[in-house]
């Protein structure tokens, strides 16, 4: 029973890796650039979640609003802050986004508090029985949200015009654009679905502990990384497996290694052991 | 002179020294390391075991290069095969393992850190001495392994390490070089800490400290050994001297490394030398601007 | 005239794709040869395998009778094998001047400790001069890389590799890019290299109005196979060889 129990939670975790890590390694796989600073827009799509639902009395609006308003911000995040900078060497970047992400962080902590916000009625709690284990319905939600909202995008890549161009800008640009593809316009499409992707996960997330706090974005952020350079830097179905994958080492892992590293260093523990058994990862990419 | 003026000079020479190794790293040699901050920590915790244990001071702080120094050499030969791209992520990786570690483990007093480490025995103005004359040897080496022949090697494996290996270069071990080199001087600067502060907690080795001492090296001018040192002294010194800022202090350091990477990603020293450039420029194009 | 660079059962596959099977030959000490063939023959990848920057599936290469297949690039390129790139790969942050002097430094930068302590690079400095000179880009020796034109650039990938002192110079298509009368140029700059006996030198090209000029032997490989090996008049007799030539560009003719 037990094991069953870790398991799911295992997945549901994972699940919830897997929604914020797809958009990093959609925007790795097109930019090359570590975008660190999506965990802050995972944090900002918390906190504006948590506001509009408290305003509204209603979660779809609040979820819905805030995807909208987040992937709208990545995408004036690539074009202020990335699309300038993409012709310097990668350090430029990936140091430009953790100096953003740091920023955000503040940010959120100067204007809503250290402590944090909390839901005035928060929705989703309600137990539910799966398969003799009690779950939580804001958890059976994330791993309902994670398996749409990626069955969606895999849909729509392969099915759509629009979806064929994106990837076939990030297999290769060149060659993309010389079929008339507006690249620019799927960059900008890549960081709307990823920000979107992020805010979503940072709502559920903000249900689960009915608490939304400016650090939250910290961890997840660092896994997703760990988990990104797993599946294979812009393979988005080797981030999914990676996800859920740590999702569960995580959840055995703490059970029985949680006396010699803390829980969120068995995600990194295991990412170098696999990288130095496998040094590309454990899917190569695209 | 007064107390509080020695300690934060002392501060401040602790983190030029952290800031040059991690510059040796980042800078000359191009690796971008994201956990710095855990070789500072491998050091200074060394060092405090070692101090506890009855050790004189001058070789407890060794202890702590070394030990950082080794611990540098092995993640540098397992950053070796991973793909460069890993390797900040890895870096990343190595120094959340570090505080892992460190706070699970009792003898390394866990989450609370170590206290009651023994004093250095010397006058806070005699230990800023100390740690002065270190910065002023390592700045020394600094510049020297600068325009070294390894410093040459350096230049090319940080610009294309692809062409440089063709060139018959060792990139691998240069960059272990690099690395161990780096991580040693993060290890003293952590030993300088430990008597200095007299009490460690992991968090003070944790990711944001990796974050500032990165902040340091980028908007000193990645590579330069002046602009690093220049800019360690304002961003240490920043919110000492604006009080109100120490609450917006992260705020800043987030902010300023966003802003130099995307307005001036060469930094204190790229701006020095535009403006140089422009002054007098007929100077020569010798790229040994230290 | 011993063999220089012996060249055994190059195999190397990409996923599923043979783009070399099998090929072996030889290069004479103080030769002028010169790889060819249609596009996508394996020309490249023959010289990256020799290298040692493809890992074949099967190869055996002896440099001046040693074994260097299970060695690594940069101890290939010290023991004698210098190559230049196809698509020019100087190193942007240097002057032209101190990119030869990095590699006639090869001696000092062999060696970790030697680096450490060496500060002098006049001497280095000096003999990249001579090898600009040799190329005919002495005088930007100072500049920046950055924005110099390939009519430059190409000859300072010929100089960088040359100051390595290399028993056999290994070159991608130097004269990709150039007009004519710089190709011929460069062209004519490396066989009088050659003929100085200055290096033995391994050349891909693409312009067989040159490669005609100035080779002493071909090396013919069609889609990853050796095809003809010779005299470049024998070569060119070559049925085979002109119908792997003539085939291709029926090919590209009708698409």
């Amino acid at each position: 029973m037990l094991y069953l129990e870790l398991l799911i939670q295992g997945l549901i975790h994972g699940s919830m890796y897997a929604v914020i890590a797809v958009g990093l390694t959609l925007v790795y796989g097109l930019l090359r650039i570590l975008h660190v600073a999506h965990a802050g827009l995972f944090t900002l799509g918390g906190y504006l979640g948590l506001l509009i639902t408290n305003a509204t009395g209603s979660l779809a609006l609040g979820m819905l609003a805030s995807a909208v308003i987040v992937g709208v911000a990545g995408m004036l995040m690539y074009r202020l802050c990335y699309q300038p900078i993409l012709d310097r060497p990668p350090y430029v970047a990936l140091i430009a986004s953790i100096g953003l992400f740091v920023a955000m962080e503040e940010i959120f902590r100067l204007v809503f508090g250290p402590y944090g916000l909390t839901y005035k009625n928060p929705p989703l709690q309600s137990q539910i029985s799966f398969l003799g284990i009690q779950l939580r319905a804001a958890e059976l939600g994330m791993v309902i949200a994670a398996v749409v909202l990626l069955g969606a995008l895999s849909y729509l890549s392969q099915n759509t015009r629009t979806g064929i161009a994106w990837r076939a800008t990030v297999d290769d640009p060149e060659i993309a654009k010389s079929f008339g593809i507006d690249t620019i316009k799927v960059r900008y499409l890549n960081f709307f679905i990823g920000s979107g992707l992020a805010a979503v996960a940072g709502i559920f997330v903000s249900l689960l502990s009915n608490l939304v706090e400016p650090t939250m974005g910290g961890v997840p952020a660092y896994k997703a990384l760990a988990i990104i350079v797993l599946g294979g830097l812009g393979n988005v179905k080797g981030t999914l497996i990676a996800s859920l994958l740590l999702g569960v080492i995580e959840a055995f892992g703490t059970i029985y290694i949680g006396s010699i590293l803390d829980r969120d260093a068995i995600a990194f523990a295991f990412l170098i052991l696999v990288l130095m058994i496998r040094p590309q990862g454990l899917f190569t990419g695209r | 002179m007064g107390i509080y003026e020695i300690s934060l000079a002392t501060v401040v020479g602790i983190n030029i020294i952290l800031a040059l190794g991690l510059n040796m790293i980042t800078g000359f040699c191009g690796q971008i390391s994201l956990g710095h901050a855990a070789f500072y920590g491998v050091g200074a915790y060394t060092c405090a075991l070692l101090a506890k244990a009855g050790t004189p001071l001058p070789l407890a702080i060794a202890a702590g290069m070394i030990s950082a120094g080794a611990v540098g050499l092995v993640v540098g030969l397992a950053s070796l095969r991973v793909r460069h791209d890993f390797l900040a992520i890895t870096t990343m990786g190595v120094g959340f393992l570090f505080l892992g570690i460190v706070r699970q483990q009792e003898i390394l007093g866990g989450e609370l850190g170590i206290s009651g480490i023994p004093s250095s025995g010397m006058s806070k103005i005699a230990y800023l001495v100390l740690v002065f004359f270190l910065v002023a040897l390592f700045t020394a080496f600094s510049l020297w392994i600068k325009r070294s022949w390894m410093g040459f090697a350096f230049d090319a494996v940080a610009d294309d390490e692809d062409t440089a290996r063709v060139m018959s270069v060792d990139v691998g071990a240069y960059k272990l070089v690099a690395f161990a080199m780096g991580t040693a001087m993060a290890g003293v600067a952590g030993g300088l800490y430990t008597y200095f502060a007299r009490f460690l907690m992991p968090d003070d080795f944790g990711f944001i400290a990796s974050i500032s001492v990165l902040s340091m090296v980028a908007v000193g001018g990645i590579g330069s050994v002046f602009g690093v040192i220049v800019a360690t002294i304002i961003l240490t010194l920043m919110p000492e001297f604006f009080r109100f800022i120490s609450d917006y202090k992260l705020l800043v350091y987030g902010t300023l490394l966003f802003a130099v990477m995307r307005f001036a990603p060469e930094g204190l020293a790229g701006l020095a030398r535009s403006l140089i450039d422009r002054i007098r420029p007929e100077v020569s194009a010798e790229k040994e601007v230290a | 005239m011993g063999v220089i660079l012996d060249i055994r059962n190059v195999t190397v596959r990409f996923g599923g794709v043979v783009a070399l099977d099998n090929v072996s030959f030889q290069v004479n000490k103080g030769e002028f040869l010169c790889l060819i063939g249609p596009n996508g023959a394996g020309k490249t990848t023959m010289m990256r395998a020799v290298t040692g920057v493809v890992k074949p599936q099967s190869a055996q290469v002896l440099l001046a009778g040693r074994d260097i297949s299970s060695l690594p690039i940069h101890k290939r390129a010290r023991l004698g094998l210098a190559l230049t790139h196809q698509i020019v790969r100087p190193f942007r942050s240097m002057t032209v001047l101190d990119n030869v002097a990095l590699t006639a430094g090869h001696r000092l930068i062999g060696r970790i400790f030697r680096s450490m302590v060496s500060l002098d690079r006049s001497t280095e400095r000096r003999q990249a001069r001579k090898y600009l000179r040799l190329v005919g880009i002495e005088d930007v020796s100072q500049k920046s890389v950055v924005g110099q034109p390939l009519g430059v650039t190409k000859r300072l990938e010929v100089a960088r590799a040359l100051a390595l002192e290399p028993k056999v110079l290994l070159l991608d298509e130097p004269l990709a890019g150039l007009n004519s009368v710089e190709a011929a140029r460069l062209a004519d700059t490396v066989a009088d290299i050659n003929r100085e006996g200055l290096t033995t030198v391994v050349m891909i090209e693409h312009n067989l109005g040159e490669v005609m000029r100035v080779s002493q032997r071909l090396v013919v490989l069609d889609n990853g196979r050796k095809i003809a090996d010779g005299s470049p008049a024998d070569v060119m007799r070559n049925r085979t060889v002109r119908a792997a030539y003539v085939g291709k560009e029926y090919q590209n003719a009708a698409a």
